[in-house]
């Protein structure tokens, strides 16, 4: 039950970042067994106050308590000591290790001798594993996990440690439904055994199915607390966004044209059987599948990224020929990734990141044109709302919507009549998506052909002019804009 | 109404910070970069109090000579290291480049049967050239179609062309007393000074230095390749999606380097009036000490050559300063190792500082 007395408490905290303030003053309490919802918008500052709350970053003033103590600079292993364990939306496993490796990674259990104990490793490891109810082996390489697979270790290892206070920054972005409704059952249970809980997502319907108060922050600033009985989605959309979304989907249903895109008998071994579709001049194909259904691969067979895939693509009736990514650039492809981090170059700034799909266009020694890169590039950050407004600034320092924008912005310059985009909402905010899916329906109206990969059934449901479902690397249904509902998508899928 | 205003001021903040890009760059450079030339005015000011020998004009010739040599190189190992690799073959390269046109230029040899030279000094140096960027093109092979490790493959080679160097010199200093034959037996004039010759005052090796450094900089700046050379380093798989052909960038860069250390080997030959099989034998580890002191990223995708000339100074002025100060050899090379590692150390310390 909630007690008077904050077992967190934030005091006026605030940080900046070289061109951004990222926490402005801001107030923040945490409640013993309480699940604290932090909601706000890319760069609104959440991620920048948990990695305050785990030590990894200083504060530039203010103050923390915990228990009404102040508790001074923290550091990493200060903020273990007191108790708090923390999950990153990066994940921050070794991917050379075994699962029980990283849960241990640290503080193996020793036995004599100060020898590593392995039995007692992975016997404690599938121990904890157990726990969380999920079937991973723990002698597995991390890296031959996928990636709901590593998330789930991640988190294992955080609740190894038995936190009392959890960080958990966006766990559910990489899960399927039901890895999703399994860890809503384990914070269920952590709760109940005193556990508090600091949950950052950017699903509105998370919020009341997890959460007990729910916090917004805007641009660095604290915008408000609520009970979630309270906070119902366009309560909280008009906090975060700080003006009322009228459509979240505002989806204008343009004429298809003649067919802009054919694939015929598109086959990877393991993973793609025979897959054959067409896509049309201003159409939104939507391609929906549960996790791991083959729709990543389809993508990247298309766009040349898988060498062994065989099949025949034809763009505008003409037969081509992709053997890597810069034949699909060249006939007009483009291709945003799932992982923003194959999409960016996190070192340089936003111009060369936007024009990087010219690179390859030109000959070896041939120029840039370095003066038409600067307009371009000045023209996405006005066009596409990217914050901060600055050129020179690299783009690991961007926040993952601006991200997501700089690599939209290289598909939208190189001037692509066929774009394909992997889960293009994923790990951003309603904000930037409603943006993302206003820039869809913009290229839909330039005649630019779109297959949109995506796991949001809301979404795909709203967006697309037709969808085909996907298990084990086949088309299992086809749906005209109307026709499907999101138990058809789920029943067709699974 | 308020969108539109707020448009507008987005407008403006976009336009002054592109205005402001170039002043901002410059200023950032610096503040990123000026590590190096803070720790090289700093050694050059002590040495000038230290003996009155360092700013005398022959003294300062005299380092831009030796300097000049690991430059040239270390501009190769910048594009390079910059697309995340690295070429441990560089002192080999230069080698076997001086090394065949040395041999080519002062004797007559018999190749499949047909007897060669001695060639004039031109040919000499597009021989020596080719050689080098043959050389660093292969690396390149091995490296992307033998998939394996640049650190090994560049290891490998530089045993290799050490060898090769070795057959073709047979094992002599060219020319030597052996090896000068009733034909010409020395090194051409003009090889000669380029090594050592100056122009108003100048070392010749110092302005092709210079030149090499504008080139290196003029390519990454303001080619396709200079860009795909900081993707790769930066973010393989993201080049790659971006349709950047990887395996063509890297031999690209180290055919490059290749062709660098051809120059640079070419130009120490002409120094020291005469080429050997196991010249240049420090070149590899100076070359990649100065990328490193010159802010490099070791890993790729952030740096340039601009850093990486500060950093050979760096090395050449120490490297001087130690002999004016009659520093015994031994201990020069304790100092330089600690002065490599104090360089970088102070400058990963001031970057965090900046950042942060």
């Amino acid at each position: 039950m909630i007690s008077d007395q904050p077992l967190l408490r934030v005091e006026q905290v605030d940080k900046a970042f070289p061109g951004v303030h990222a926490l402005d003053h801001v107030d923040f309490a945490l409640y013993e067994g309480e699940v604290h919802v932090l909601l706000g918008e890319n760069g609104a500052g959440k991620s920048t106050l948990m990695k305050i709350l785990s030590g990894t970053i200083a504060v530039d003033s203010g103050h923390i308590f915990i228990e009404g103590r102040d508790v001074g600079d923290l550091n990493p292993e200060r903020a273990a000591q007191l108790g708090i364990g923390m999950v990153y939306q990066d994940l921050s496993l070794v991917p050379s290790l075994s699962v029980a490796e990283n849960i241990f990674l640290g503080h193996l259990p020793k036995g004599h001798l100060g020898a590593v104990d392995w039995s007692e490793v992975y016997g404690r490891a599938a121990g904890s594993l157990e726990e969380l109810g999920v079937e991973i082996d723990p002698r597995a390489v991390v890296r031959h996990l996928n990636v709901a697979e590593q998330q789930l270790t991640e988190i294992a290892r955080v609740l190894a440690h038995h936190p009392r206070i959890l960080l958990l920054d966006e766990p559910t972005s990489a899960l399927s439904d039901s890895e999703r409704e399994r860890l809503f059952e384990i914070i269920g249970q952590l709760r109940a055994r005193g556990v508090s809980i600091v949950y950052i997502t950017h699903h509105l319907a998370e919020v009341a199915r997890v959460g007990q108060r729910v916090t917004v922050l805007r641009d660095g600033q604290l915008v408000g607390t609520l009970p979630v009985d309270e906070a119902d989605e366009d309560t909280l959309v008009r906090m975060m966004v700080g003006r009322r979304l009228t459509e979240q989907f505002p989806k204008h249903i343009s004429a298809l044209g003649e067919t802009i895109l054919k694939v015929e008998d598109l086959s990877l071994d393991g993973s793609l059987q025979g897959l054959s579709f067409e896509l049309h001049r201003s159409e939104i194909l939507g391609v929906f599948g549960l996790m791991g259904a083959g729709q990543t691969e389809l993508a990247r067979a298309i766009f040349g990224l898988e060498p062994r895939a065989l099949g025949r693509i034809f763009v505008e009736g003409k037969e081509i020929h992709i053997r890597r990514p810069v034949d699909a650039i060249a006939c007009g492809l483009g291709f945003l990734t799932r992982d923003r981090r194959e999409g960016l170059v996190p070192m340089l700034p936003i111009p060369p990141n936007v024009t990087l799909a010219e690179v390859s266009q030109i000959p070896l020694f041939g120029a840039l044109r370095l003066q038409r890169e600067t307009e371009t590039a000045s023209q996405y950050v006005r066009d596409l709302r990217i914050q901060p407004p600055s050129l020179d600034r690299l783009v690991i320092y961007l926040s993952g919507g601006n991200q997501q924008k700089v690599v939209l912005a290289r598909w939208l310059a190189s001037a692509s009549r066929i774009l394909i985009f992997d889960e293009p909402t994923r790990g951003i905010d309603v904000g930037a998506k409603a943006e993302v899916f206003a820039l869809m329906n913009d290229l839909t109206q330039r005649g630019v052909g779109i297959i949109m990969i995506s796991s949001e059934m809301p979404e795909i449901l709203a967006m697309a002019d037709r969808i085909l479902v996907m298990r084990g690397g086949r088309f299992t249904a086809e749906y005209q804009r109307g026709e499907a509902t999101q138990e058809l998508l789920l029943r067709s899928a699974s | 109404m308020a969108d539109k205003s707020s448009a507008s001021t987005e407008v403006k903040a976009v336009q002054a910070t592109v205005e402001a890009r170039g002043m901002s760059g410059t200023l950032r450079q610096l503040a990123l970069r000026g590590g190096p030339i803070i720790a090289l005015v700093l050694l050059s000011a002590y040495l000038a109090a230290a003996t009155p020998f360092f700013f005398t004009l022959s003294n300062l010739s005299n380092v831009t000579r030796q300097t000049a040599i690991t430059a040239t190189l270390a501009v190769g190992q910048t594009l390079v290291i910059l697309a995340a690799g690295i070429d441990l073959s560089v002192g080999a390269m230069a080698a076997i480049s001086a090394s065949v046109a040395a041999v080519l230029m002062t004797q007559r040899v018999e190749i499949l049967g047909i007897a060669i030279g001695p060639l004039p000094f031109g040919l000499g140096l597009v021989i020596a050239l080719a050689v080098g960027t043959l050389c660093g093109m292969l690396n390149g092979l091995i490296i992307t179609k033998g998939q394996i490790p640049d650190f090994i493959a560049t290891l490998g080679t530089l045993t290799i062309y050490r060898g090769i160097a070795l057959l073709v010199t047979g094992g002599l200093p060219v020319p030597s007393h052996l090896t000068a034959t009733e034909l010409k037996g020395y090194l051409p004039e003009p090889m000669i000074w380029l090594g050592a010759g100056d122009i108003y005052g100048i070392p010749a090796a110092g302005i092709i230095a210079l030149v090499v450094v504008l080139a290196g900089w003029a390519i990454l700046r303001y080619t396709g390749l200079g860009r795909a050379t900081f993707a790769v380093g930066g973010n393989r798989e993201a080049a790659r999606v971006a349709g950047i052909n990887i395996d063509r960038t890297k031999i690209a860069v180290y055919a490059l380097s290749g062709l660098m250390a051809g120059l640079g080997g070419f130009v120490l030959a002409g120094r020291l009036n005469s080429a050997n099989a196991l010249m240049a034998d420090d070149a590899n580890l100076n070359s990649i000490a100065a990328v490193v002191i010159g802010g490099t990223n070791l890993f790729g995708g952030e740096g340039g050559v601009a850093g990486s000339l500060i950093g050979a100074l760096i090395i050449g002025v120490l490297h001087n300063g130690l002999n004016l100060l009659n520093v015994s050899a031994f201990w020069q090379r304790v100092v330089q190792g600690l002065v490599i590692i104090l360089v970088v150390v102070f400058d990963q310390w001031r970057r965090r500082r900046f950042l942060r």
